[in-house]
């Protein structure tokens, strides 16, 4: 049987604002039927801290006035999980998926990110690993990667992402996830040598294509209007 | 997840597009998410519901459901003003995985319209959109 097809868009450095509004305007087109196939955003945010549904304001660790200073913002979002980092040199993917046209369940629909970004890593050379303590992936104790995902009439969003080469030192101005006291950590750091993004990008693409059993059909966004390449 | 003939679908209960359910009783309407709703979500670990005299119209979004890693929004099977919320919720959100259609019942809603509860569907024909889907 041939492999359902998605579009695969690299939108580069995306505001996180402007990156939900896009991943909405998917969901909906998705849901309307205007956008027949599902579809996988590849992106970088510069840098944000962003809350989830839950909250996670109490594992800031710094003033909002700090961050201002910065330039920083901090977003609440309606996604899963708890605060964290997003910055240039950290590997976004935004999956929009019909989950409920592959019949996947949310746990293992986040069991297979899992997948995509220890596939990944892998191909760096790195062991990781999953934590009872919270999903995403591990280097021994160090965290890699996290997943916050959020779903609307069976279409998910938000995603996954991979510290590639980023700047850790803001993961230190908040608890990570929630969780007090961990580490987060890097493929540059882990691997001891330059990495770039377009490189785990590489990778990252070819495993959710493989592991999501999907053929990559690449895409251009132009704001709100979708075409597709080489058609 | 479960298969279809695997699922629990009672016939006292009427069926959305979305995935949630409804049940007339003592006059009012009982609301919640199905079987199929809660395999898919997995394990709960967070409900988000409106405050009662909250009105909301079919279709609306009237709360959040937190599994691992992942929300996902409810919509109203039927409009209706809120008059009740399952509070035991909060603090047992797993009740929702284990009885979607008992304990882990979410809002009691004065409803709008009773033609709203005609419109949805039975479980002869929401197994049917089930099928249609897979």
């Amino acid at each position: 049987m041939a492999k359902k097809k998605w579009l695969r868009i690299h939108a580069g450095l995306l505001p996180y604002d402007q990156a939900l509004e896009l991943q909405l305007s998917l969901v909906a087109a998705r849901l309307q039927g205007r956008l027949s196939m599902d579809a996988v955003l590849f992106l970088e945010h510069p840098p944000v801290f962003t809350m989830g549904l839950r909250g996670g304001r109490e594992n800031l660790l710094v003033s909002e006035d700090f961050l201002a200073e910065r330039g920083i913002a901090v977003i609440q979002t309606r996604r899963g999980g708890n605060i964290t980092y997003h910055g240039p040199g950290q590997l976004v993917v935004y999956p929009i998926l019909d989950l409920n046209a592959v019949r996947l369940g949310l746990r293992e629909y986040v069991e297979r990110l899992e997948d995509v970004m220890q596939a990944a890593c892998a191909d760096f050379g790195i062991s990781a690993i999953r934590s009872p303590a919270n999903r995403g992936i591990w280097a021994g104790p160090r965290k890699l990667g996290s997943i916050g995902v959020a779903v609307r009439k069976g279409i998910c969003f938000h995603g996954l992402a991979l510290n590639v080469n980023l700047s850790l030192l803001p993961f230190e101005w908040i608890n990570p996830c929630g969780l007090n006291g961990i580490a987060m950590t890097s493929l540059a750091l882990e691997t001891g040598r330059e990495v770039s993004l377009a490189q785990a990008r590489q990778s990252v693409q070819h495993h959710m294509a493989e592991i999501f059993q999907r053929e990559d059909v690449p895409a251009d966004i132009n704001h709100s209007q979708l075409t597709i390449a080489n058609e | 997840m479960k298969e279809l003939h695997e699922l629990n679908l009672p016939e006292d209960v009427r069926y959305s597009q979305d995935h949630e359910w409804a049940r007339r009783e003592n006059g009012r309407m009982r609301i919640g998410i199905d079987d199929y709703a809660q395999d898919q979500l997995g394990e709960i670990v967070y409900v988000e519901l409106p405050r009662t005299g909250e009105v909301f119209s079919k279709g609306a979004e009237f709360g959040t459901v937190e599994s691992v890693k992942a929300v996902s929004e409810l919509f109203m099977p039927v409009g209706g003003k809120v008059t009740a919320v399952n509070t035991a919720l909060a603090d047992s959100p797993e009740l929702v995985n284990q009885s979607p259609y008992g304990e882990g019942w979410m809002l009691e809603v004065e409803v709008t319209d009773p033609a709203d509860y005609d419109s949805l569907m039975t479980k002869a024909d929401y197994l049917k959109q089930l099928k249609a889907e897979a």
